[in-house]
């Protein structure tokens, strides 16, 4: 059986590459895309806990998060639509009319 | 980590000849045969469909399809009906020269017909093409892959359908071609979700999304899915020509529209592959068909038991019995593929998919609905 | 053995298909990468005996957000971005701490071990008794987790009809002489 932390550190390598997109890149939709791989490096570690303290919580835990997810793209792109529609283009360095 | 054992050729082929004679290694050499044999049947399809195709609708219309192309190799000289043109059609589509556009996006361009294929065939390693067999000491399932999520598995692996032509039209840098595919994709997601919604009172029927299991139930033919649950069926029916962009749902590749949809730009090896991935996802839909409604394996007039009785004991023999039910089964869905295509007009997009929102989605869930009060009330 | 070995490669791909994601200069083939991505990760989870969550995985994030994704890459017909480095500002210096910290989180728990003799009492024997996981996933999510499920349910409505709310075009005002909503032959255009 393979142990917990391998999954661990898989999960983190995959955070943070989901973190550095969302630094890193100007476009709007990879900042969505990049948010998609955080809540993946979530889930994997939730089954993998699931796994290893014999409890099907995670994986249940892991069915809502991507309900949620499913629902969050679907209403950020959306926005993106209409934002692109508004303003002709979905750069963050643009878009930041909340800004303090 | 284990440490490398020693290299020794007689201890490492030990090693393996052991690790192959247990069960685990067993399944594993059934499951590579099993792969390589559906993956062979299943290449078998298109020269066939591609040869019906032509010759049927030229009996519907009263002409001769094609029966020109035949051999003449000095005793042998056949024409054998027009079935050698299907192997000119496949020599002239390996030789080819290819063209790629100009400003099309390399990668994406050949990435896109490996989607077709890849989905196509995964389907049809999830479905069974006999009962469980026990040889060489294991039970082995006929199936490439047993899971215990048959369903969802086929569901998820035909929604990875829509990348071929998402990603066909998309890259060929043309307007035609993004212009059908993006009409194609939304026709797909459109109607993968009554698709999913017609199989839901299957499971609640049969109380198992394990293929496998719904064919042992389905034992004889007044026990059928098609008669238990006929609504589902005429939905499932439906929704497989909107999924595999069939007539009358076949306006991603339009003929007398777009020019060829969202495949315009593929020539040669690249659009046999598109093509062969429609054409095997067609056979694949006919056999998960067959499995749900028709009885799958079995022979609807006596159950496997007595068949195996009936062929001496033997259970291959009864496995090939099944098998060959199942692709008779498929091969009357393809015919039938094929009858509809040439006898319905094409469907408008609009049509199309207020068709699928408006109608089939809102029958699907009535289905569900009458399905589980009907399942909860025979329960009780 | 080989669970170690199907591990090891399935991480592997997922590490590379990550970078690829946010490396990627044009965005639809980050899209290409996350489908392998999370191809990959439900490969992992079936490996890990969640057959269920895996399923889940492929039909609904590769199989439609990554479509929908696609779709909206396509309609809104984006240029491959020019890559600039980092931005530095309050914000990101937080999320880097952040993940700096979970960093050392997680080295903490390799070094003291994962979750110790805890037990749900989900062993696989037990899933197996009932019937597989799914049967066991359901059985869950029926009793223990019904609340939620419904009010999944409704929140995937909700979702539905704000993205068709936000994302609708405003319908022009009415010209002279035309019933707004109406379609005519011309369509406005005289």
């Amino acid at each position: 059986m393979v142990p917990v932390d391998m999954y661990l550190v898989l999960a983190t390598v995959m955070f943070t590459c989901g973190i550095v997109g969302i630094m890193a890149r100007r476009n709007l939709i990879m900042v969505l895309m990049s948010i998609e791989l955080m809540l993946n490096a979530v889930n994997i570690v939730f089954v993998a806990a699931s796994r290893a303290v014999n409890n099907l919580d995670g994986q249940i835990m892991v069915f809502f998060i991507i309900t949620v997810a499913a629902c969050e793209a679907a209403v950020g792109l959306a926005m993106v639509i209409a934002l692109y529609r508004k303003y002709g283009r979905i750069d963050t360095n643009f878009l930041r009319m909340l800004r303090g | 980590m284990m440490g490398l054992p020693e290299l020794n050729p007689t201890v490492v082929l030990n090693g393996v000849i052991n690790y192959l004679s247990s069960p685990a290694g067993i399944e594993l050499i059934a499951t590579f045969l099993k792969f390589l044999f559906v993956f062979v049947l299943v290449l078998q399809v298109p020269p066939i469909m591609v040869w019906a195709e032509r010759r049927a609708p030229a009996f519907m219309q009263r002409r001769k399809g094609p029966n020109r192309v035949g051999i003449d190799i000095g005793p042998l000289k056949s024409r054998l009906y027009g079935l050698f043109q299907s192997l000119a059609d496949t020599v002239k589509l390996i030789w080819k020269q290819e063209v790629m556009p100009d400003g099309a996006n390399k990668v994406m361009y050949h990435l896109a017909p490996v989607f077709a294929v890849f989905a196509a065939i995964m389907i049809a390693c999830a479905i069974p093409f006999g009962n469980d067999i026990t040889a060489f000491g294991t039970k082995i399932p006929l199936s490439v892959i047993r899971l215990d999520v048959g369903f969802l598995f086929i569901f998820a692996i035909s929604s990875l359908g829509v990348y071929t032509v998402t990603l066909a039209g998309w890259s060929s840098n043309n307007k035609y071609s993004l212009l059908g595919a993006l009409r194609a994709s939304a026709q797909m997601i459109s109607y993968e979700i009554p698709l999913g919604l017609s199989l839901l009172p299957i499971v609640l029927i049969y109380g198992t999304l394990d293929l496998n299991e719904i064919v042992i139930e389905q034992t004889y033919f007044w026990q059928w899915g098609f008669i238990k649950a006929p609504v589902s069926f005429l939905i499932f029916l439906i929704c497989m020509f909107a999924e595999t962009n069939r007539a009358p749902f076949d306006l991603a590749e339009g003929e007398s529209e777009l020019v060829a949809g969202f495949h315009t730009e593929y020539n040669s090896a690249k659009f046999a592959a598109i093509f062969l991935g429609e054409y095997v996802s067609m056979f694949v839909l006919s056999c998960l068909a067959s499995t749900i409604f028709f009885g799958g394996w079995q022979v609807g007039f006596i159950s496997h038991e007595q068949l195996v009785n009936l062929l001496f004991g033997s259970e291959a023999l009864a496995a090939f019995v099944g098998f060959n039910a199942l692709l008779l089964k498929a091969a009357f869905f393809m015919w039938f593929y094929v009858w509809v295509r040439w006898t319905l007009p094409r469907f408008r997009y609009d049509q199309l998919m207020s068709l699928g929102w408006k109608f089939m989605l809102p029958l699907g869930l009535a289905n569900i609905l009458v399905t589980a009060l009907v399942v909860a009330f025979l329960k009780f | 053995m080989t669970e170690l070995l199907v591990f090891h490669a399935l991480a592997g791909l997922i590490t590379l298909c990550s970078i690829m994601v946010v490396a990627s200069r044009n965005p639809v083939t980050s899209a290409v990468f996350l489908v392998v991505d999370l191809f990959c990760v439900a490969g992992l989870y079936a490996q890990m005996d969640a057959h269920f969550v895996a399923a889940i995985q492929v039909l609904v994030y590769a199989g439609a957000i990554v479509v929908l994704f696609m779709f909206v890459i396509m309609l809104l017909n984006l240029e491959p971005e020019t890559m600039q480095g980092f931005r530095v500002s309050a914000p990101e210096v937080g999320i880097l701490l952040v993940t700096i910290v979970g960093f050392i989180g997680v080295a903490v728990t390799m070094v003291l071990g994962g979750p110790s003799g805890a037990n749900g009492g989900m062993t696989p024997e037990v899933i197996e008794q009932a019937g597989g996981n799914t049967f066991a996933v359901g059985m869950v999510l029926f009793t223990r987790y019904l609340w939620p499920f419904e009010l999944a349910s409704i929140l995937i409505l909700l979702a539905i009809v704000a993205s068709v709310v936000i994302a609708k075009k405003d319908k022009p005002a009415a010209k002279d002489g035309a019933v707004a909503g109406k379609r005519s032959l011309t369509n406005g255009a005289r």
